[in-house]
């Protein structure tokens, strides 16, 4: 058996080992420095799979990714601000943008905080639960999920503020559970989340008004589980009751 | 007149096995070349660039909390989930860093009008159509093309974005769908098999009524 191997080395691999040996050195290194730059390309290509970069993407092949167009959001030098989107011409109404109804839009009638909800808003089970939705998206950072002024944002804001970061002040969120939230009517809370009220910002442009009334129905909602009668409840004997001394606190 | 005999050198004789390895080797070479270095994981995937002002998605939809709706509003409603205005930003910054130099080109922009030039990072062929809506509100989370954002200090391209990528959850979007109220959730799942997700999904999937279209002109309208 070894002999064989012997045999088949002498036989094979010796004469091309030979053969290898009479090889002009040009030729030689030709090889050998083509074969390290094809090492190369595999190095980039392991390189750009596995990091992040900040150069523009590579498109081989560009076909019609870009067209001539402009899409949402997208720059156009032609204009002074740069945007392609165009804002409202001052003192124009878009389409269907005509607020005309004081009620719906503005949480007024008469003059006077609506008591009640626009026509066009029932109050049933799925306007509460769309409510809720956006009141955690847009409410709860702040006021908390809960609604007592509690939210992530401001327990941040008061670490900053007691780092003394940057300037930042804080007027803590408000409390939607103390009496002076509970006592306005609907159309009140609504003219706040729609126009802000002191350092709260002014929802409008974020929030539609559908939506806004949807929160300001989860709101009351909210107030009154904070505060409910147990008679109100169908099996209120059955579950489980805060003590006063817990319940009496904010 | 005596003409000299030519021997070819020894080592011609190696030109033959040269041929046969080089002519099997290098088209293999080519093959990964473009196999592994054309495909959108070497030239999309991992795209960083860098935005005028550091936001930290890491801080604010991560530590924060901040529903991805707070700021991309339009998301549930519109084919384009807009990047915020830059009043968005000053509902909290007006108190919260108002001395900060970072944030110095946001109050520029709060203060002159003109927009924040951010850099888009997740940027599909214009030949493509894409609606967020259509997923969003029907259980496809943020999370399933932009990877936990919740997590990322500097946002970047997570997902190819091809088309062969986008095809592979239309026609299997078991793993891929979840409650609709959950999909801004984008940990949602990480503690559930595959086999869990499924089963949850295809309840969604019937309650939603989602058949997935793999037809042409689905998105090449």
């Amino acid at each position: 058996m070894g002999n064989l191997v012997k045999q088949i080395i002498d036989d094979l691999l010796k004469p091309v080992l030979a053969d290898f040996k009479t090889l002009p050195l040009w030729i030689t290194w030709t090889l050998i420095v083509i074969t390290c730059a094809a090492t190369i390309p595999l190095a980039l290509i392991f390189r750009a799979r596995t990091s992040f970069s900040d150069k523009p993407r590579i498109h081989f092949i560009q076909n019609m990714d870009n067209q001539p167009k402009f899409v949402s959001q997208e720059a156009n030098a032609l204009f002074l601000d740069g945007r392609a989107m165009r804002p409202r011409v001052e003192g124009t109404i878009a389409r269907s943008g005509m607020a005309g109804d004081t009620h719906l839009f503005m949480g007024v009638v008469d003059g006077d905080w609506a008591a009640t909800y626009p026509s066009s808003i029932t109050v049933d089970h799925d306007l509460l639960l769309r409510g809720q939705g956006r009141f955690n998206i847009y409410c709860s950072p702040c006021h908390g999920a809960g609604g007592f002024g509690d939210g992530l944002v401001h327990h941040r804001a008061n670490q900053l503020v007691e780092t003394g970061v940057n300037g930042t002040s804080w007027v803590a969120p408000k409390n939607l559970h103390e009496e002076v939230v509970k006592r306005q009517a609907v159309g009140q809370l609504f003219n706040s989340i729609t126009n802000g009220v002191r350092t709260m910002a002014a929802y409008r442009s974020q929030i539609s008004t559908e939506d806004r009334w949807a929160i300001v129905a989860y709101m009351k909602a909210l107030q009154l589980s904070q505060d409910a009668d147990p008679s109100m409840v169908s099996n209120a004997e059955t579950l489980p009751r805060k003590t006063t001394s817990e319940g009496s606190k904010e | 007149m005596t003409r000299q005999r030519f021997t070819f050198p020894r080592w011609t004789n190696l030109v033959l096995p040269f041929m046969i390895v080089a002519g099997t080797t290098a088209p293999l070479y080519f093959a990964i070349v473009v196999a592994y270095g054309f495909s959108p994981q070497a030239t999309d995937v991992g795209y960083m660039p860098e935005q005028p002002i550091p936001f930290s998605h890491k801080v604010h939809a991560g530590e924060l909390g901040i529903d991805c709706r707070y700021c991309h509003n339009t998301v549930e409603e519109t084919q384009h989930a807009a990047i915020p205005p830059t009043q968005t930003c000053m509902n909290c910054h007006a108190q919260i860093h108002p001395e900060s130099t970072k944030l110095q080109p946001l109050f520029e922009s709060y203060e002159t009008g003109m927009p924040i030039e951010w850099v888009r990072v997740h940027d599909l062929p214009q030949y493509s159509y894409f609606d967020h809506s259509a997923h969003v509100t029907r259980g496809v989370s943020c999370v399933e093309c932009h990877g936990r954002v919740d997590t990322m200090e500097v946002v970047y391209q997570h997902e190819t974005l091809s088309m062969g990528w986008c095809l592979e959850c239309h026609r299997n979007p078991d793993p891929h769908v979840r409650n609709p109220d959950l999909v801004t959730q984008l940990e949602w799942g990480i503690d559930m098999s595959d086999a869990e997700k499924i089963a949850n999904s295809i309840n969604w999937r019937e309650i939603n009524n989602l058949n997935p279209s793999q037809d042409c002109s689905t998105c090449h309208r």
